[in-house]
């Protein structure tokens, strides 16, 4: 673990300066929305910053930043899912702790506000990692999570993208292999104590099928976290990703070595290459190090904290959030 | 590819012998079930081996064997499926192929007779890789996949078992208890170098309703890439979650270990790291296979290909057994 000089915790459990990495999708974002999801992601960052500066865990952390990107209508996740055939939303979430490796894991849940802490309770509360629709509302139930009519989740965006692309398969096309497409919100987070954590949340594809299981709740395609390697988080194709298990592919090249960004790469020009699937990730290690890279047009993507290759420093009082590789920003914190 | 000079077909595009691998769980076999799950994956692996012998697909011949499991009762698939928190069975089933990578997972299913041919079906006839219940019995029924009542599904055995674990109320240590069923799999690499991985289970005992198996996740349950191993799993299914058990394996096989070499050091991981137990088979592009399983026992049992120390292929005969010492050949 690297420890700054500007340590900003007293904790005597203290280890290291902590990193938070968001996304908001990789697609190709229209213009109208650009600003949006740029100040979505950056906001998500500082609100799951926060919960680090204040000696917060890295699982309290991304569980509080996808919860702000779930309830921003600008992105697939919560407030702001897409359609599916029938009209109707169903999400799937994953949070995944790096100490222990364990993971919970909701798929199509319907009516919960922020499926991310529906997957939270069967982290913490179950013997399981993965709990299908009923069985995960039922738990939501028992603990009290918000819950909100369809209405709540459905917004003017999700039925535009649902009269476009009528079907699935256009909006596979058009959304990924155009580099195109509405997508997936994640964070990744490394917390004082040197402890990793990833969470992931999704609406899915425009107008899938009824009960299509995304990859975003499967721990190894939608995350992986583990202390031993990295915390990740995808998002694009969701089939593509599944069928290469992309979050567990990148763990395994850090754990042979490669830099979250060498092996971020590395992973997705193989999914691309093996089954034509376009996607992105984000990822940070033990040290620090962070990995952003996607073959989409665009994703958008907020940190703070952290370092890439090039760099030498850590940058923990300023955010960094941008929609593509080259035009991003930094703001003060 | 290797090619054995006893080439058992005359299609053209014949590449190298064909090889099947099956195992029905990875677990402490009671000893009234030693025999019964021996002969069972004799069986199934014959019924693979069948189809690939006839210039059969690796995802025919997976399919196949699969299916003669879940209609197995002494195996925890299909028909002898544990039974749910709620006295019901819900199953869970996968199919990936390895020259696409394309996969079939369902998972919570009722009702359909043979969740491995559901699985199947997703896999060829959708745009989608994993469905969810209801998702997956429209489909089959699209298709008309035969269904059976859940009087079907539950055997003595799987009640005994649900009563077993009710009076004992443990869960991990639920898993080395006598009488455990567990998961049933089968690799395969067919004549034209192919390779398929099939999955199923009815779970754990006992299951909260709505319980995810690993065995309808790929890279769980299994996984299949023509460019390195097909792997089925079995075991501790949070645990092969947790590690994603099936994709490591294949890492380390692309990475340069033989089948072997990386089974063992995954199952070592996943019992190290999160403190899981199962197994795993695996066959690879040249006809090398890996068994593997840190329980007691594990029923398998295979047709050609080679473990590390052999030297020829043995397809005039399967081998079999219930764990590492005690291993059966029989002529076919």
């Amino acid at each position: 673990m690297i420890t700054n000089g500007n340590s900003s915790s007293n904790d005597p459990d203290f280890i290291c300066d902590p990193v938070i990495v968001v996304h908001g999708g990789a697609w190709k974002i229209p213009s109208d929305i650009h600003e949006h999801s740029a100040l979505g992601v950056r906001d998500a960052a500082v609100t799951g910053h926060r919960v680090l500066k204040n000696g917060g865990s890295c699982i309290d952390a991304v569980v509080k930043a996808v919860e702000a990107l779930e309830d921003n209508p600008y992105f697939d996740a919560g407030h702001g899912s897409v359609l599916n055939e029938a009209g109707e939303v169903e999400m799937h979430a994953l949070v995944m702790r790096g100490d222990t490796c364990d993971m919970g894991g909701c798929l199509c849940i319907k009516h919960v506000k922020n499926p991310v802490k529906a997957a939270r309770l069967i982290l913490d509360e179950s013997h399981h990692c993965l709990l299908s629709g009923e069985a995960a509302l039922t738990l939501a139930r028992q603990h009290g999570l918000e819950e909100r009519p369809l209405e709540y989740f459905i917004t003017d965006e999700s039925r535009k993208e649902m009269k476009d692309y009528k079907n699935y398969s256009a909006s596979i096309h058009e959304l990924f292999d155009s580099q195109d497409g509405h997508d997936t919100v994640g964070a990744v987070a490394l917390d004082c104590h040197g402890n990793l954590a990833c969470a992931t949340s999704t609406g899915g594809i425009n107008a899938q099928k009824v009960g299509r299981i995304s990859d975003s709740p499967i721990g190894g395609s939608g995350g992986f976290a583990d202390n031993n390697s990295i915390a990740v988080s995808t998002t694009g194709h969701g089939e593509s990703i599944m069928k290469v298990n992309l979050a567990r592919m990148i763990s395994m090249y850090v754990e042979h070595g490669m830099s979250p960004q060498q092996a971020t790469m590395k992973s997705l020009n193989h999914m691309k290459a093996r089954v034509g699937g376009s996607g992105g990730a984000i990822s940070v290690d033990g040290s620090g190090r962070v990995g952003v890279h996607f073959t989409t047009q665009n994703m958008s993507w907020a940190r703070v904290g952290g370092k890439f290759q090039n760099e030498t420093t850590y940058s923990n009082d300023c955010v960094q959030f941008g929609t593509d590789c080259t035009n991003f920003r930094t703001e003060k914190i | 590819m290797t090619n054995n000079v006893n080439d058992s077909s005359n299609n053209s595009d014949f590449i190298c012998e064909p090889v099947i691998l099956v195992q029905g769980g990875a677990r402490t076999i009671a000893k009234a079930f030693l025999e019964k799950s021996a002969l069972g994956v004799r069986d199934a692996t014959l019924d693979g081996y069948r189809v690939l012998k006839n210039g059969g697909s690796c995802i025919d011949a997976v399919v196949k064997a699969v299916q003669a499991l879940e209609d197995n009762p002494y195996f925890n698939a299909g028909h002898g499926s544990v039974i749910n928190e709620a006295g019901e069975v819900e199953m869970h089933a996968l199919v990936m192929r390895g020259d696409t990578c394309d996969m079939g997972g369902c998972l919570c299913v009722k009702h359909v007779k043979n969740p491995v041919k559901a699985a199947r079906l997703i896999l060829d006839e959708s745009d989608y890789c994993l469905l969810s219940a209801e998702a997956t019995l429209q489909v089959a029924r699209q298709h008309g996949l035969e269904e059976r009542p859940l009087e079907y599904f539950i055997t003595d055995v799987s009640r005994q078992k649900k009563k077993n674990y009710e009076d004992s109320r443990s869960i991990q240590k639920d898993f080395d208890k006598r009488g455990e069923h567990d998961t049933v799999g089968a690799v395969a690499l067919d004549c034209l170098g192919n390779l398929a991985c099939a999955t199923s289970t009815g779970g754990r005992n006992v299951p909260m309703v709505g319980r995810v198996s690993d065995s309808s996740i790929c890279g769980s349950g299994g996984f299949a890439d023509n460019n390195s191993v097909a792997v089925s799993t079995t075991g501790d299914g949070e645990a092969i979650m947790k590690v994603n058990l099936a994709r490591m394996i294949s890492m380390y096989v692309e990475q340069g270990m033989s089948p072997q070499q990386a089974t063992i050091k995954s199952l070592n991981h996943m019992k190290a790291r999160v403190g899981g137990k199962g197994g795993a088979i695996s066959v690879d592009g040249s006809g090398r296979v890996g068994v593997h399983f840190t329980t007691q026992n594990m029923s398998w049992a295979r047709i050609g290909g080679k473990f590390q120390n052999e030297t020829t292929y043995s397809n005039d005969c399967v081998q079999f057994g219930t764990d590492c010492t005690n291993i059966r050949t029989e002529k076919i």
